[in-house]
């Protein structure tokens, strides 16, 4: 992440603890303009890290700045932060429009119909704007929490786990508003469980894994960095155990396992020696190569690889 | 204020509560009709009716137990639904929820609560307006002492409504009747000493029981603005889940 830019988010050395657990652990971390995904399991620290860069709850130790200001104790900065909190309940006898209308009354903007039109508009709504919340499915909770959230177009926006209860052509919806968001300068923060997405949306990554920031940056860059974790690629060709006896005569080569179908394993730590030796070998042995996939190159096995270490 | 204040109206007038709040509301004026119609004429009428619908059932029952249903909601509907984020994360000072939540009670339940005092006493006491207005304005100084202090109470523990229970029936209920001087720290002990101050004469039941005017008063002032105080320094500090 550069930091070269005043960050839009500063945590400093924050811990949070309740009784004798700790939930957060001394954590730090800036969040830029664009689109940062904060992950980790259940229990990581990710909704109380949240709760306190919105305010809602004090830091038992260190500082959380958002937009140069203390969040805490400070109502005036959601005229430019808005929030949508992982709790899915809403006013059920409001209507979607009443509720956006609600926020954007509490936000003081005068008029409201303009501003409520665009937030209803960037969600898609408008069809079901005049129905009670209650009647509302889950999915179309959380767009309409998520237009509230939107409604006085702030410069930070920070949204935990925004895509529950929405279908895929809803999250592609949401992919397009928050790129288009980014693009204009603003700061989201997403908290999700949802790693395809995340890793589709998301061009910095915050890894939450019990209480501590175990990895930050692009997601390919984390990986890059754990090369004690050797890469894993599945290779498939017409003739998998002359293939394995070729590869596991290379240097650098550290295992080769034969699965179902003929399917190979290959585990290396050095990505250069994979991509060179496997077509060299097929090629010299004959060997038609059908399918050469890497199985770790993707967040979920950064995810997994990072929570149970 | 008044979008929060709308919200918090909205949320307290549920069917099933507003019925029973008029229930409740219709009971000493229900009393007063009886008693007027059978007892009229006794010699202790007018000490039994104070000390017994009065005292006992509008101050020391009913005013405490219909402030004590909306006020506790009020915050406490919002931490059980896990709602109170959609006020606490906007550009609002926290003095500006709190205190439209106090008046979204007050304007439920003191309206009927002062005129179900206000109908009982005429009825009890022949029409007389001094009494009536006595009791209008002592039930109104203790409908604002209680809804500040169960608010309050809302917001610092998810049990609001037996906490309130403990409070008016241990300290104001049975504490206040051995210890003396509690009644300097009881909405019960305000409420009826500026009924008594208010119209010695129409009370003399009340007249040795209860704490001047001025202090209860004060108490009154200070009890409410204290405890809304509290309320607003209650928000600012929680950690909203």
């Amino acid at each position: 992440m550069s930091e070269s830019r005043t960050p839009s988010i500063e945590v400093r050395n924050v811990s949070k603890w309740f009784g004798s657990v700790v939930a957060v652990n001394d954590v730090s971390f800036q969040v830029q303009p664009g689109i940062t995904g904060l992950l980790g399991p259940n229990g990581a620290g990710k909704s109380t890290i949240l709760h306190m860069i919105t305010g809602k709850s004090s830091a038992s130790e260190g500082e959380v700045t958002v937009l140069g200001q203390q969040a805490r104790d400070n109502p005036e900065l959601y005229r430019s932060v808005g929030v949508m909190s992982e709790h899915e309940a809403v006013y059920a006898f409001y209507t979607g429009r009443e509720f956006v209308e609600f926020a954007a009354r509490l936000h003081s903007l005068d008029p409201t119909d303009e501003a409520v039109d665009r937030a209803i508009g960037l969600v898609g709504l408008e069809d079901a704007q005049q129905r009670k919340l209650g009647t509302y499915s889950r999915g179309m909770k959380q767009r309409m929490r998520l237009a509230a959230a939107l409604v006085h177009d702030p410069q930070v926006l920070i949204l935990d786990e925004p895509l529950n209860g929405t279908d895929p052509r809803q999250r592609l919806e949401f992919h397009d508003a928050m790129t288009k968001l980014a693009e204009q300068g603003k700061t989201i923060l997403i908290s999700s469980h949802i790693l395809e997405e995340v890793e589709t949306l998301a061009s910095t990554i915050l890894l939450m894994v019990s209480g501590k920031l175990a990895a930050a940056g692009d997601f390919r860059a984390i990986r890059e960095k754990l090369d004690e974790q050797a890469y894993k690629v599945r290779v498939v060709t017409d003739s998998p155990r002359r293939m394995a006896a070729a590869l596991v005569g290379v240097d650098d080569i550290d295992s080769v396992s034969i699965g179902g179908e003929g399917e190979l394993t290959v585990l290396s730590r050095n990505v250069g020696t994979l991509q060179r030796s496997i077509p060299r070998l097929a090629q010299e042995n004959g060997i038609r190569l059908m399918r050469v996939e890497p199985l770790d190159d993707s967040l979920e096995s950064i995810f997994s690889y990072v929570v149970d270490r | 204020m008044g979008t929060i204040f709308g919200l918090s109206i909205r949320q307290l007038t549920g069917k099933w509560r507003i019925l029973l709040i008029l229930f409740l509301a219709a009971l000493p004026v229900g009393l007063a009709v009886i008693v007027n119609l059978t007892v009229s004429g006794d010699a202790t009428f007018n000490e039994d009716f104070t000390n017994i619908l009065l005292d006992g059932m509008l101050v020391a029952g009913i005013l405490p137990i219909v402030t004590m249903a909306l006020a506790t909601s009020a915050f406490g509907n919002e931490l059980e639904d896990k709602t109170l984020g959609y006020l606490v994360l906007m550009p609002v000072a926290r003095w500006r929820i709190v205190l439209p939540k106090v008046l979204a009670s007050l304007v439920i339940c003191g309206p009927l609560l002062v005129v179900s005092g206000v109908v009982a006493t005429l009825l009890g006491f022949d029409g007389e307006i001094r009494p009536a207005i006595a009791v209008a304005v002592s039930l109104t100084a203790g409908v604002f002492a209680y809804a500040t202090i169960f608010t309050w109470a809302g917001l610092i523990t998810t049990r609001a409504l037996p906490f309130a229970l403990v409070y008016v029936l241990l300290w104001e209920g049975v504490t206040s009747s051995f210890i003396p001087g509690v009644d300097y720290l009881s909405v019960r002990g305000y409420t009826l000493a500026i009924m008594s101050g208010l119209d010695e004469s129409s009370f003399p039941a009340l007249e040795d029981r209860v704490i001047e005017l001025p202090a209860a008063i004060g108490g009154a002032v200070v009890v409410t603005v204290l405890f809304l105080l509290l309320g607003v320094r209650r928000l600012r500090r929680m950690d909203v889940p």
